[in-house]
């Protein structure tokens, strides 16, 4: 893969309906392998939608999504997609009644034997990764606690943990650090980027405060009601930007005519009659 | 209105009647004396033959176990296509409908007497309930987690291992031991019809008038049902 030429995701008039609601259009977007792109925008404004297309969740209604230049919901390169595009959850989404340890080395099933893990039998420098990444995210020594005896922070890192071992290429994170309080977000927040920094990884961060954002991204991404109102540096993200980001429309009566905010610089514009017919 | 009038007459169709109850009570009582003093020296015959059905009922259920897991996988909504779910789903229930005592003499026909076709029986009529039961379980489990799982680039039966057993494993084990339960009381009636096992000597003892034995009998299925209940407990509290 040669990051400096091929984008590691690119996305091309992307439509998503969801019934009668648009709920993405996106003309053109591209994000390059290394990069730490933020999305910001509302509840609603197509952040979560924007990580699921690019985990291959979601098949847009028309246009096409490549990540690494292959489509992620293709069905035969499934298995190797998945694998290389590690997605952390709001929710997190850990197997209760397992050990941390267990739910850590979930990231190594995209590679290792089928049959030989059915008997939960996984190879032996698998389990010194997971180790090795339990420590790195500070979790060394809880290895052998069940999940929901964890704190917030402690699952948001197992979480992280775990999409650390899939040894990804990009890591999409859909408001990782919601559920905890601004502090310890914080900290996640640093905790998760230099894990990635550290293996150059791609990575996609779905947040709501730009503030925080400010501090770890290379690049900005604003959103709005569905639509790309900002594409640029985090320094570039000015006063009226944020208000173009979070003084849309709510959801539902959006889309037939344009919001007074503005023309947003990069939408298309050209389909809105998509959500009237 | 309607649940009384069709109670009304579901006790006029058991021709059910109050006179004969109490007039038949000294039968009662009778039955009751003359369960006392037990007979003892049956009791290695019967512990034996009570072994024997709770055998039939744990190798019944075990191997009803082994055949429910994959059809429960089959029949659950979240795991396979409607066109496959649906179809398992009424299969179920159908197994479900047979009544046991049909099932084993049917298995007694093919196979010939002995606990052999009693297992087979058992074993037949716990996948109705099980797979029914195993399917609905793991139709519950959260999406959220078999779709991180399965976004490792997992195999779909990784999934199903690593993100859907662990959630379901604790409801599947109390399902099963609530069936192992009621399969050994079933297994106790099988030898009615030579499926092997104590219901053999309940026939022999009860209509032969033998009530100082079928006193032995009742003592030694009491004691194991109590026994088998307990153990139960403790797999269920163990497993959570």
């Amino acid at each position: 893969m040669n990051a400096t030429l091929d984008p590691a995701i690119r996305l091309r008039d992307v439509h998503l309906l969801f019934g009668r609601t648009l709920a993405l259009d996106l003309e053109h977007l591209e994000m390059r392998a290394g990069e730490r792109v933020f999305v910001l925008g509302h509840s609603g404004s197509g952040k979560t939608t924007l990580s699921r297309l690019i985990k291959g969740r979601l098949k847009p209604s028309t246009g096409t999504v490549r990540v690494f230049g292959n489509d992620p919901t293709a069905k035969d390169s499934r298995r190797e997609t998945q694998r290389r595009i590690a997605m952390i959850d709001q929710e997190y989404f850990l197997v209760p009644r397992l050990d941390v340890v267990d739910n850590v080395l979930h990231g190594c099933l995209g590679r290792v034997s089928p049959w030989r893990s059915y008997l939960g039998w996984y190879p032996g420098e698998e389990w010194e990764k997971a180790e090795s990444i339990l420590e790195e995210v500070e979790l060394g020594g809880l290895g052998y606690r069940r999940v929901e005896t964890l704190s917030g922070g402690q699952r948001q890192r197992t979480a992280i943990a775990r999409a650390l071992m899939q040894d990804a290429d990009i890591i999409v994170a859909d408001e990782p650090v919601s559920a905890l309080d601004p502090e310890l977000a914080e900290d996640a927040l640093e905790l998760l980027v230099e894990c990635v920094a550290r293996r150059g990884i791609t990575l996609i961060v779905n947040l709501h405060q730009p503030e925080l954002a400010r501090r770890f991204a290379t690049r900005f991404v604003g959103l709005a009601n569905g639509r790309l109102v900002y594409d640029g540096s985090p320094d570039g993200f000015t006063k009226q930007h944020a208000e173009l980001v979070y003084r849309a429309q709510p959801k539902g009566e959006m889309r037939d005519e344009q919001p007074e905010t503005g023309t947003p610089p990069t939408a298309s514009g050209s389909d809105l009659r998509l959500v009237g017919d | 209105m309607a649940i009384s009038g069709l109670l009304f007459w579901a006790l006029r169709w058991s021709e059910f009647d109050l006179g004969v109850l109490v007039s038949s009570g000294p039968r009662f009582s009778e039955f009751f004396a003359r369960l006392v003093p037990p007979d003892w020296s049956v009791t290695t015959l019967v512990l034996k033959s009570a072994i024997e059905t709770l055998m039939i009922a744990l190798a019944g259920t075990a191997l009803a176990v082994v055949f429910s897991l994959p059809v429960g996988f089959l029949a659950a909504s979240n795991v396979s296509p409607p066109w496959i779910a649906q179809p398992m789903k009424l299969l179920l229930g159908l197994i479900r409908s047979v009544p046991l005592i049909v099932v084993a003499m049917l298995f007694v026909s093919a196979v010939g007497l002995g606990p052999f076709p009693g297992m087979l029986a058992i074993a037949f009529h716990s996948i109705g309930m099980l797979g029914k039961f195993y399917a609905e379980e793991f139709e519950t489990a959260d999406p959220g987690i078999l779709e991180a799982v399965s976004g490792t680039g997992a195999t779909k039966g990784q999934t199903l291992r690593y993100g859907l057993l662990p959630q379901s494993i604790p409801q599947v084990v109390a399902f099963t031991v609530y069936r192992l339960e009621m399969n050994f009381r079933d297994a106790a009636v099988l030898g009615l019809v030579g499926a092997g096992g104590i219901g053999y000597y309940i026939q022999l003892y009860v209509r032969g008038f033998q009530y100082e034995r079928v006193a032995v009998l009742l003592t030694v299925i009491v004691v194991m049902v109590v026994a088998l209940d307990n153990m139960t407990f403790w797999i269920r509290k163990w497993v959570r």
